[in-house]
């Protein structure tokens, strides 16, 4: 019935949340046009190829005749006989959208001239490939899960570049800092983002992200795709949302151990995806506690005992527990602004 | 539950909160024993547990008697059990506007998030990605009956796109509504009859104001112990167990619903009910819109990005920052959520007005009870006097879940005192002329008459306990509506916790643009049904 030995069965009633989770599911879109490089099935490390994105996405129309007459489903691929595949007013291949309405054999087709490939971040195996929707695959290792985040998924070595408290400026980023994932503790803002992907930085891990800077990021992020040259992949993770508060002790304790090593950032789930060989997670005791919401953010603790409902700021009344709260007096929380993390 | 079960439990679950109650049999008829909720993910026993010791240390020989006094013998129990899900996404594709916005508005309450596509002037390319979203797990694509000369020369492109999108994505439902679904249409044709997601032919969204495609569209939801459904069948019994009409205004994380039950001497009991996932406490997408409607009822100040980051933070951590401006932050997005919910349901305001008013979900309880009535009466104008209560428990949703209506009336007989925290009785009257003096209204309680003078713009509140009815005098000086016309008019009105509400304050409720007369006006309001908020 609980995982929690009997005396301390009541720490059920605080939230639960795990450190770690296996066999995450990632999604990669697949809009109509990209190229799936991969079948379900398949396993695919670090580096491997998943998909041929076109950058410069367009329709043109095209004659689609096949040898039996028959109709080709929507989504399949299609190329130019050969021998006109030079020719420039010729379309280049591509993959069937609809059918031109009231035109037999005639079809749309999704091409483009400018093609880049994404590789896979992660050691996988591919679950699904549905061209023109999505590719999903089954991560191997463990996974930090996020609050949210922007930009690309992301491979890089995990380097920590302030303490679980601190913020990164800016100027704390140079070139030193290329190709890794930084973890930069509670807040970072767009500016040191835009300056952390210019310096070649793979990604960045922060308890969290304001939501302003977060558009700001956005949209930087969209100029960049636009451009003509294709940006390496850079994305941003947010551990636990847009206010600020630092990294929980346990994660933080995690991440110093992983330091060093390869990890990977996803976007979609939001997650930070490590190979666990070798490495022990930290031990969390079970009453250990963080204070997820209200006027205590990210302070953390140890839980006493259930007090019942208990009257709140405003009149409000809510379950609560006695909390020793970061070596303060103990102080009464509301239950449902605690978290245990396990 | 054919003969008396000597105790059970109703589990509700949530996207934000899982609710538990304990109920049980003594004296002859089923009593709630206690009620709970937290955070969805804390273990259902572990709820249920705490009910249980509470309950036996309010009377543990009535919790001996239904044999709960074992410490871990309610997570042994039977239960009723409901769920509510994330709404997943159906594409609602036509080829104008003109035909789309019936379509979506039907679609939109029917419990799915609508994405509204339109052929008319697209891009194909974009709208073709964007059907074969993987977000999107069917498409409603429809005409107008029969096409309409706007429309004629683009419904073959219709069909062509959508027919594409299965192909491409082969186990998408489809359904083709009005025009679309004609007999021998040459729409169908254009699906592969071996693929395997099935398309389905509906009537149009004008047919019977959208009522059987509204069905037919959330049956699609499949989701067997829906609680949104549950939430209907539920009040299709309460109301017949009262003889009222009763309406229950359902606001959660995810969704909310409007139901409206009705009975009427010798004719079965009726119902009708929308699930709309735009009336969630934090739709998505939550656009800027959502963000100023919530400003809107704030009678706080408050930075525009912080808020926008705390509602941020509500929506992953729901049941978090819930005491203090947290908890007036949430009222607020309740009032907002209550009116989207209002607005995407027009048809109900042309039904019989309800008699009772309840509110259900775990929202409505972020503040005390009578700012819970001064929500309704805030977000909900239509004239007249109507009781409120408040589904405190969270059981009304588990006891739909009961297939025979028969025994699901019989206990709701039997816990309607118990399950309905009667919040009081809101009186609106309109038609008030602009002046100083609108009428004096008389309230002949137990401890004698008390007069209140009535200004039009004004709310007065008077205190009418839980439990206790009173006489009400009203008399005017001009004619007014209170759901009838008239200047003198004689009311029987229940009590509740936040007594009688009387509202001058006009049909539509007219707020400042400025946002700090706004926020001085709401406070003003709010403060005396809520001391204290602001601190």
């Amino acid at each position: 019935m609980t995982g929690l030995a009997g005396s301390m069965a009541w720490l059920a009633e605080v939230p639960l949340r795990p450190l770690v989770v296996a066999g995450l599911e990632m999604s990669i879109p697949l809009p109509p046009g990209d190229r799936p490089l991969v079948e379900p099935g398949t396993v695919v490390v670090p580096g491997d190829l998943l998909l041929e994105h076109v950058r410069d996405r367009r329709v043109d129309e095209v004659d689609v005749r096949t040898p039996q007459g028959d109709r080709p489903p929507a989504g399949s691929r299609w190329a130019p006989a050969p021998g006109r595949r030079h020719h420039a007013d010729r379309p280049a291949d591509g993959e069937l959208l609809t059918p031109v309405p009231g035109k037999a054999g005639r079809w749309r087709l999704v091409t483009g001239e400018h093609r880049a490939q994404t590789a896979a971040s992660v050691r996988a195996t591919v679950v699904e490939v549905r061209p023109g929707t999505v590719i999903r695959l089954r991560v191997e290792g463990l996974a930090i899960r996020g609050a949210f985040a922007a930009g690309a998924s992301a491979r890089g070595r995990l380097e920590l570049a302030t303490d679980p408290f601190g913020d990164l400026r800016p100027g704390g980023i140079d070139v030193g800092r290329s190709g890794s994932i930084l973890v930069v503790g509670s807040r970072i803002d767009a500016e040191a983002l835009t300056r952390a992907r210019a310096m070649g930085v793979r990604g960045i891990v922060a308890a969290s992200v304001a939501g302003k800077d977060l558009r700001d990021f956005q949209a930087s992020e969209r100029r960049q795709r636009a451009a003509l040259h294709m940006p390496e992949p850079f994305g941003v993770l947010a551990l636990d949302g847009a206010l600020r508060r630092r990294i929980a002790t346990p994660v933080a304790a995690l991440l110093e151990r992983l330091a060093g090593h390869e990890v990977a950032l996803l976007v979609d789930p939001p997650a930070l995806v490590f190979d666990a060989t070798g490495v022990d997670l930290p031990i969390i005791p079970p009453d250990w506690v963080r204070v997820r919401g209200g006027p205590n953010l990210g302070a953390e603790g140890r839980i006493r005992e259930l007090v019942g409902l208990r009257r709140f700021a405003a009149g409000v009344h809510l379950e609560a527990a006695r909390v020793d709260l970061d070596g303060e007096p103990a102080a009464e929380i509301p239950l449902g602004d605690l978290e245990r993390m396990g | 539950m054919s003969s008396p079960t000597r105790a059970f439990a109703t589990i509700d679950r949530g996207t934000a909160t899982t609710a538990v109650a304990l109920i049980g049999w003594a004296g002859g008829r089923h009593r709630l024993l206690g009620a709970t909720a937290g955070p969805a993910g804390v273990p259902e026993w572990a709820l249920l547990e705490r009910v249980r010791r509470r309950a036996m240390a309010a009377d543990a020989s009535l919790v001996a008697s239904v044999g709960l006094e074992r410490e871990g013998s309610a997570a042994d129990l039977p239960r009723l059990e409901c769920a509510t899900s994330v709404p997943r996404e159906l594409a609602v594709v036509a080829a104008t506007e003109r035909v789309l916005k019936p379509l979506a508005a039907v679609a939109a309450t029917a419990g799915w998030r609508v994405r509204g596509l339109v052929i008319e002037g697209a891009d194909i390319l974009k709208l073709a990605t964007s059907l074969a979203d993987r977000h999107v797990v069917a498409i409603l694509a429809g005409a107008s009956e029969p096409p309409g000369a706007d429309e004629r020369n683009l419904i073959a492109e219709l069909g062509t796109v959508v027919a594409a999108t299965t192909e491409r994505r082969p186990d998408l439902v489809t359904v083709l509504a009005g025009g679309l679904a004609a007999p021998g249409g040459k729409i169908g044709q254009l699906f592969r009859p071996d693929r395997p997601g099935p398309t389905m032919l509906a009537p149009s969204p004008l047919d019977d104001d959208g009522e059987p495609l509204r069905a037919l569209l959330d049956g699609l939801r499949g989701e067997q112990d829906d609680a949104r459904r549950a939430l209907a069948a539920a009040t299709r019994s309460l109301a017949r167990v009262l003889r009222r009409r009763v309406e229950v205004l359902e606001i959660g994380q995810s969704g909310g619903s409007r139901t409206l039950g009705g009975w009427q001497p010798g004719s079965e009991s009726w119902v009708r009910t929308a699930s709309v996932p735009r009336a969630a406490l934090l739709p998505k997408p939550f656009a800027e819109a959502d963000l100023d409607a919530v400003i809107g009822w704030l009678p706080v100040a408050a930075d525009r990005l912080r808020l926008r980051d705390r509602l941020r933070e509500m929506a992953t951590a729901p049941w978090a920052d819930a005491a203090g401006e947290g908890a007036v932050v949430r009222l607020a997005a309740v009032r907002a959520a209550a009116v989207r919910l209002l607005e995407a349901t027009p048809a109900f305001d042309a039904l019989p007005a309800p008699d009772l008013v309840v509110v259900a979900g775990g929202t409505w309880l972020a503040g005390p009870a009578a700012a819970a009535a001064l929500a309704i009466a805030d977000v909900a104008r239509r004239p007249g006097a109507r009781a409120v209560g408040m589904d405190h428990a969270r059981v009304l949703a588990p006891i739909g879940t009961i297939e025979d209506e028969d025994e699901r009336a019989r206990l709701l007989a039997d816990l309607r005192d118990d399950m309905i925290v009667p919040l009081g009785t809101i009186v609106l009257a309109s038609w008030l002329r602009a002046g100083r003096r609108a009428g004096q209204l008389t309230v002949h309680g137990a401890d004698g008459p008390v007069d209140v003078e009535l200004a039009p713009g004004s709310v007065e509140l008077v205190d009418v306990p839980p439990g206790e009815h009173a006489n009400v005098e009203l008399q005017f000086q001009e004619v007014v509506d209170i759901g009838v016309k008239a200047r003198h008019m004689g009311l029987v009105v229940t009590g509740g916790l936040g007594g009688l509400v009387v509202d001058l304050r006009g049909v539509p409720l007219r707020l400042p643009d400025r946002l700090e007369p706004r926020r001085e006006l709401l406070a003003s309001w709010q403060g005396a049904v809520w001391p204290g908020f602001d601190q």
